[in-house]
């Protein structure tokens, strides 16, 4: 073909290539291409969170019918293990255990005016009974201290996640502490967004958190009006 | 890792490489240059989205001009590709710059490209544009390397009997 004489291209394969590969080409914008990357992190993201939220509520329905096999009242609720007294700052006092004992019984959490750290996020009030079981700049999940929710830190089924992105908020607004919070959910969660104080990395903070564990939505504006999102956060592609 | 460094690592990346794999992709999809950026674009979607393999891989290049491969040929595979079919074929003044003996060169080549199979025609460019043996050509494609022989074999066969004119057109360039 092209170049037999050439010793690293005999059959000239190669010449002949260059004619369609090497040709003058638009150079297209990489913001483009981070841009359309980001997008489908996200829509991954969300599928990944829209599973998660099925899984809990096959889980949840699957709880009901055990505890009704049990003799439960039908819509007792499931077998959740309620919040015990051992704040995530790790000091236990067996709480965890006894709130089993009251099967159906979800107690509401209590909030106690202590400060703790999950960097690059600081959180004014600690939920006692609940523990952080993973932290990183876009994320913190928190789950009960009694293990319920099993200890892989990327399975969300009955946990708290803060998370930090850019996403626009949606759902009903609510004014509380001089801050809009918008509240959405379905399937069992709720997620709550605000927007960064002046001073932090500019985005929307928000949790996602299970209906069944003892958050109420006031318990969870205070919770989430409590965090600062500190310099070393960033925002997730999700 | 921050999302914050892979990005900036993956626009690095882009930056550096994206003409590299539009030529592979313009050579697999035999010219089509539209095809060729949507299997880019593709691919560099799933590359940001499995970063942190990417940046684990000895190179990083590689790893990524396999991917497209990859990406190419579930492309082809799909029995109803979603692709816009342009209505007119878009003309941004390059081809103008081109001697015609060149332009008839490169038509003469894609039509012996677009004769080949997608899979025939990824074992050219892996072994005859990238230079990778038979063994890594295989792995990349998920088959044995006998597949590989056989296919690259009749590939250069089916691309003889159509380059016949080529050695003509070269030598009526080299003679200018």
């Amino acid at each position: 073909m092209s170049d037999p004489s050439d010793p690293s291209d005999p059959s000239g394969v190669t010449e002949a290539l260059r004619t369609v590969a090497d040709r003058d080409r638009p150079v297209p914008d990489v913001d483009d291409d981070l841009a359309r990357a980001r997008a489908a992190a996200r829509r991954r993201m969300s599928r990944r969170l829209q599973a998660v939220t099925v899984a809990a509520a096959l889980v949840a329905v699957a709880g009901v019918g055990i505890a009704t096999s049990r003799g439960h009242a039908p819509g007792s609720g499931p077998d959740v293990a309620s919040p015990g007294h051992r704040a995530s700052t790790g000091a236990s006092t067996g709480a965890s255990a006894a709130a089993k004992t009251a099967v159906g019984t979800v107690q509401p959490v209590q909030l106690v005016d202590a400060t703790f750290h999950a960097t690059p996020y600081t959180f004014d009030l600690t939920p006692r009974g609940w523990v952080v079981q993973s932290q990183n700049p876009t994320a913190v999940t928190i789950a009960p201290a009694d293990g319920s929710a099993g200890d892989d830190p990327d399975v969300f089924v009955g946990k708290l996640v803060i998370l930090f992105d850019r996403e626009p908020t949606s759902g009903t607004e609510v004014q509380q502490g001089g801050r809009t919070y918008w509240i959405d959910g379905d399937s069992g969660y709720t997620t709550i967004s605000t927007r960064t104080r002046p001073g932090e990395p500019v985005g929307v903070v928000r949790v996602q958190y299970p209906d069944n564990t003892g958050w109420t939505r006031a318990a969870m504006l205070a919770f989430l009006g409590s965090v600062h999102v500190g310099p070393g956060a960033s925002p997730g592609l999700g | 890792m921050r999302s914050a460094e892979a990005s900036a690592e993956f626009v690095s990346f882009v930056g550096a490489h994206r003409q590299d794999l539009m030529r592979t992709a313009a050579l697999l999809c035999a010219g089509d240059e539209q095809f060729a950026e949507d299997v880019v674009q593709t691919t560099l979607t799933k590359l940001y989205l499995a970063w942190p393999r990417v940046r684990r891989a000895d190179s990083r290049l590689a790893y990524a001009r396999a991917s497209l491969t990859n990406v190419f040929i579930d492309e082809c595979r799909r029995a109803h590709r979603r692709r816009e079919t342009p209505t007119a074929e878009l003309h941004d003044g390059s081809e103008a710059l081109v001697p015609a003996h060149d332009r008839e060169l490169r038509a003469v080549v894609l039509a012996a490209l677009d004769a080949l199979g997608p899979r025939q025609r990824a074992v050219v460019v892996l072994r005859h544009w990238h230079d990778l043996d038979v063994v890594e050509t295989a792995r990349i494609l998920g088959c044995s390397t006998g597949t590989v022989k056989s296919q690259n074999a009749r590939a250069l066969a089916t691309l003889r009997a159509a380059l016949g004119p080529l050695d003509r057109l070269l030598v009526a360039g080299e003679a200018r």
